[in-house]
């Protein structure tokens, strides 16, 4: 049998396609705006911090002596710590980070939890990410956002995760969010060849299949929206150039295409990027100052593009991580999975500071640092005060705001 | 405070079935009709599928014959071996002279060891990737392969990280090779003093001043009982019980060691004693949770999804009958009528490893290329990298924008392989377009496809979309029909399992 190739054929299947680009600027223009100005072109941006980010040793409370005597191998030395005031300081590593603060673009939401915090990975990233400590939730808050926030829905990049898997935050009941690790390598092979193009569209579509499945109606939608969302989305960005470098690590890649999406106006409102991972059971202090240390790099040199294009003010990024650690070491020179811990809120609409309660080394839960601001009280704040949304059908409760945006 | 677990149905991605559960006659050996198309289903299920040829065999055989060959299967000691396994102590040899102190080295050398083993190793976990590959397509006993791929997603270990070395991870893969279909009480104790297990969780880390709870409480929540089956309280307890396992650094092996032990007294799952690591697996093992939540996972990776509360208590009573031992609980599952229900056919998504090897088989190699580990790296299952210690969520998770065009691209590529004209059944293609669909859909499908879709690819074959419109022919015939062998296995179907 002679071989030849039938995909290298005919690229004309994708001019069908370009006719439909301009779809996703018409439909945005008539998106109903919610009752924030600006907030239809307001984009979130979402960082894990996969693992359980120590946060004592990341916003080091440096005036506590307490602080020393639990921790006296990977405790941050008073005159390494970059010092916000007499009572904490960022970790040395987060020399750009403590620079961003400095001007005002950064808040320190601190002693965020929960109420009977959960110590498993899973369950407790689960927590978080569904907004839902007291049951199992199915969807995740930012899904429950993408369903309820009258998007226009034919377009498929309203949220993107920039991961190989679908994390749960993004997962709702209307939306397919499509899951990106990156931009090359998003395309099928068959689309070089009209024939097979066309023939796969409708083939992926059959649903009068002899048999059943739970998963057939999700395998059909998603074959159909990977083959027109990577048919769609490089020629979307194309144009798109980063103002300066990034650094070569896998979050300064996974923020760089973030910004290249909110610069190239697909009308994407919620963007997911992680970066870990933090278990730092075992000689803590090497990994986590690396991991932050690239952290405040990536952040930096997001921001410093998007101000380049003059987004910056239009993209707010938050961190988040499934739980803090043990207030105090253990033997293997790390620590332990704890309880409440601070996130970040980082650029658009931030007023730069240091909110919520100081961490209290001394009244602790069995070794645990205490929460003091419930973290579905920050996802409100967020979904009231930059997306621009009532948060109570979406965090199923009333959660007070914060005053750290504006 | 332990309470009944409530399996799941409402986790993230992961669909149960519509329709009825006929609970009385679940377990009981299914009479109905056998043919390929079920014979398929089961290698889907128990094994990573099956050619045309071997389907059409064990639907000659019959359903008993065919799971009694299945779960009996003969020693698989003559496979091949892997290659030969990487041990950082060479590396470190060649640096080291005797009687040197690791502070005689500078940190430059100290920076090029570390980046000459990391390298190594991750060389060494790659040709047992392929080593163990490989062995799922070639084994004569498939289910044993399918019982360590379950293990090691169950059980998770990663390589690598943390120092968990070549040989650890190919000594735990064996361990649960050889306790495929053995007892779990027994494998979960061996899985707890295993080298890999113990780095990975930390374990070989504990001490009584300071113990380290990973282990213990992965132990409970992810390997034996799930969660809100135990308290906080148990997990210290269990901590407690398991200091004194060490690894001997002189050459990685396991050893007891007792004056790092607590020998205190603990109180643990409500009972108390003087408790060890054996004694902790012991008392796991008694909670009636340990059957479901074993019922479950069983249940969830080899029949469905979200499996009915009383569908899992009727695996677990199954469970406890036969005091933890897996064959006769996988005997009666694989001939069970919920296993060839059409509720439970095609209802569920294949794994990366499940679709990847299962289309060589479909194709009759002999052995994978070098496609196999760059797609399974795209589609989000590397063997020996689980993503965290909860293994591989499997479901929809499995499914996304990334991830599918993986998929379809790595069969788009393996079509136009030169192994494509080794497959004795594209050669024997009809000629004729219609035919020629009805005979892929039969092939690769066993007939899950629509006559809309046999159409759509008839249409395909005779040149619908070219400029060069033209029925199929003598000259594009092989072009054709390897397109539409793609676009057959692009089809909804060959996605689930």
């Amino acid at each position: 049998m002679k071989r030849s190739n039938f995909l290298a054929g005919t690229l004309s299947g994708l001019a069908v396609v370009a006719n439909t680009q301009h779809v996703f600027a018409q439909a945005l223009a008539q998106t109903p705006l919610s009752g924030l100005p600006g907030a239809a072109n307001r984009c979130l941006v979402l960082i894990n911090l996969q693992g359980g980010n120590d946060g004592l040793n990341c916003v080091v409370p440096h005036g506590d002596a307490q602080y020393y005597q639990v921790r006296p191998t990977i405790g941050i030395a008073r005159n390494d710590v970059l010092s916000v005031n007499d009572r904490i300081g960022f970790n040395p590593s987060m020399r750009s980070f403590k620079a961003m603060y400095d001007k005002g673009m950064v808040a320190v939401m601190q002693s965020v939890g929960y109420p009977n915090p959960d110590h498993s990975h899973f369950r407790s990233t689960e927590i978080w990410q569904t907004a839902a400590p007291d049951k199992y939730e199915h969807t995740g808050w930012l899904g429950r956002y993408l369903d309820e926030a009258n998007l226009p829905k034919d377009n498929l990049f309203n949220g993107v995760a920039i991961a190989q898997v679908l994390p749960e935050v993004m997962v709702a009941g209307k939306t397919d969010v499509p899951a990106i690790a990156q931009i090359s390598g998003y395309g099928l092979i068959s689309d070089r060849n009209n024939s097979a193009s066309m023939a796969y569209t409708k083939l992926v579509s059959d649903n009068r299949l002899p048999f059943s499945s739970p998963y057939l109606a999700h395998v059909a939608e998603i074959e159909d929206h990977a083959q027109k969302g990577s048919q769609e989305l490089p020629k979307l960005i194309a144009g798109y150039k980063p103002a300066g470098a990034y650094p070569a690590t896998p979050l300064g890649r996974s923020l760089a295409l973030a910004a290249q999406i909110v610069g190239s106006n697909l009308g994407t409102r919620v963007l997911y990027v992680q970066h870990g991972s933090f278990d730092t059971h075992v000689g803590q202090k090497a990994t986590q100052d690396r991991l932050l240390g690239e952290l405040s790099d990536a952040i930096k040199a997001f921001y410093d593009d998007l101000a380049a294009h003059g987004n910056d003010n239009r993209v707010l990024t938050m961190t988040f991580s499934e739980f803090g650690r043990r207030v105090a070491e253990n033997a293997s020179r790390g620590t332990d999975h704890g309880e409440a811990s601070l996130l970040f809120l980082i650029g658009g609409g931030v007023k730069g500071g240091i909110y919520g309660a100081y961490p209290d080394l001394a009244d602790t839960n069995m070794g645990n640092l205490k929460f003091d601001t419930d973290f579905r009280s920050v996802y409100a704040t967020v979904l009231e005060r930059w997306l621009g949304r009532p948060s109570a059908p979406i965090l199923q409760g009333q959660f007070a705001t914060i005053a750290a945006l504006g | 405070m332990a309470t009944a677990l409530t399996p799941r149905t409402d986790v993230a991605g992961i669909y149960r079935p519509a329709g009825h559960l006929d609970i009385a006659t679940a377990l009981a050996p299914y009479k109905g009709l056998w043919d390929a198309r079920l014979a398929a289903h089961l290698f889907r299920r128990a094994g990573f599928g099956s050619s045309p040829d071997e389907a059409a065999h064990f639907a000659s055989m019959g359903v008993h014959a065919a799971v009694d060959g299945l779960v009996n299967f003969a020693p698989t000691d003559g496979l091949p071996a892997p290659d030969n396994l990487y041990d950082p102590r060479t590396t470190l040899m060649q640096y080291f002279q005797v009687g040197m102190r690791p502070g005689a080295l500078d940190d430059m050398t100290k920076r090029k060891i570390g980046q000459e083993v990391r390298q190594n190793e991750r060389q060494s976990i790659i040709s047992l990737q392929r080593w163990w590959l490989n062995r799922m397509l070639v084994t004569p006993a498939p289910l044993q392969e399918k019982m360590a791929l379950y293990f090691h997603g169950h059980f998770t270990t990663a390589a690598i990280q943390k120092g968990v070395s070549p040989v650890m991870v190919y000594n735990q893969n064996q361990l649960f090779r050889n306790n495929a279909l053995g007892n779990l009480r027994e494998l979960t104790w061996q899985v707890s003093i295993d080298p890999g297990m113990m780095i990975y969780l930390d374990n070989a880390r504990s001490d009584p001043q300071h113990p380290n709870e990973n282990y213990a409480r992965e132990l409970m929540e992810l390997f034996t009982l799930g969660i809100g089956n135990y308290s906080e309280q148990d997990i210290r307890e269990s901590a407690r019980a398991w200091t004194g396992w060490i690894l001997r650094p002189r050459d990685g092996t396991v050893q007891f060691v007792p004056f790092r032990h607590d020998s205190g007294s603990k109180t643990f799952l409500g009972q108390t004693g003087n408790w060890a690591g054996r004694d902790i697996v012991d008392v796991i093992f008694k909670q009636p949770d340990s059957a479901v939540f074993f019922a479950n996972s069983l249940l969830n990776f080899f029949v469905y999804n979200g499996p009915e509360p009383q569908l899992v208590d009727a695996v677990a009573k199954l469970i406890r009958k036969n005091d933890f031992n897996l064959k006769p609980v996988m005997s009666t599952l694989l001939r069970s009528k919920v296993f060839y229900s059409n509720r439970a056919y095609r209802a569920l998504v294949k794994s990366p490893v499940e679709f990847t090897i299962g289309t060589y088989k479909a194709l009759g190699a002999k052995a994978i290329d070098d496609r196999a580990q760059r797609a399974l790296l795209q589609m989000g299952q590397i063997l020996f990298y689980p993503p965290n210690v909860a293994g591989w969520p499997g479901g929809a998770n499995w499914l996304t924008s990334q991830t599918v065009i993986a998929r379809e691209n790595f069969l788009a590529s393996i079509v136009n392989s030169p192994m494509m004209d080794g497959v004795d059944w594209m050669q024997k293609m009809p000629l004729k377009a219609s035919q020629a669909a009805q005979q892929l859909v039969a092939t690769v499908l066993h007939g899950d496809a629509s006559a809309q879709s046999v159409a759509q690819l008839t249409d395909y074959l005779n040149g619908a979309g070219t400029s060069a419109l033209g029925m199929l022919s003598g000259e594009n015939y092989p072009e054709r029909i390897r397109g539409a062998a793609y676009l057959t296995m692009a089809m909804p179907a060959y996605q689930l399992n």
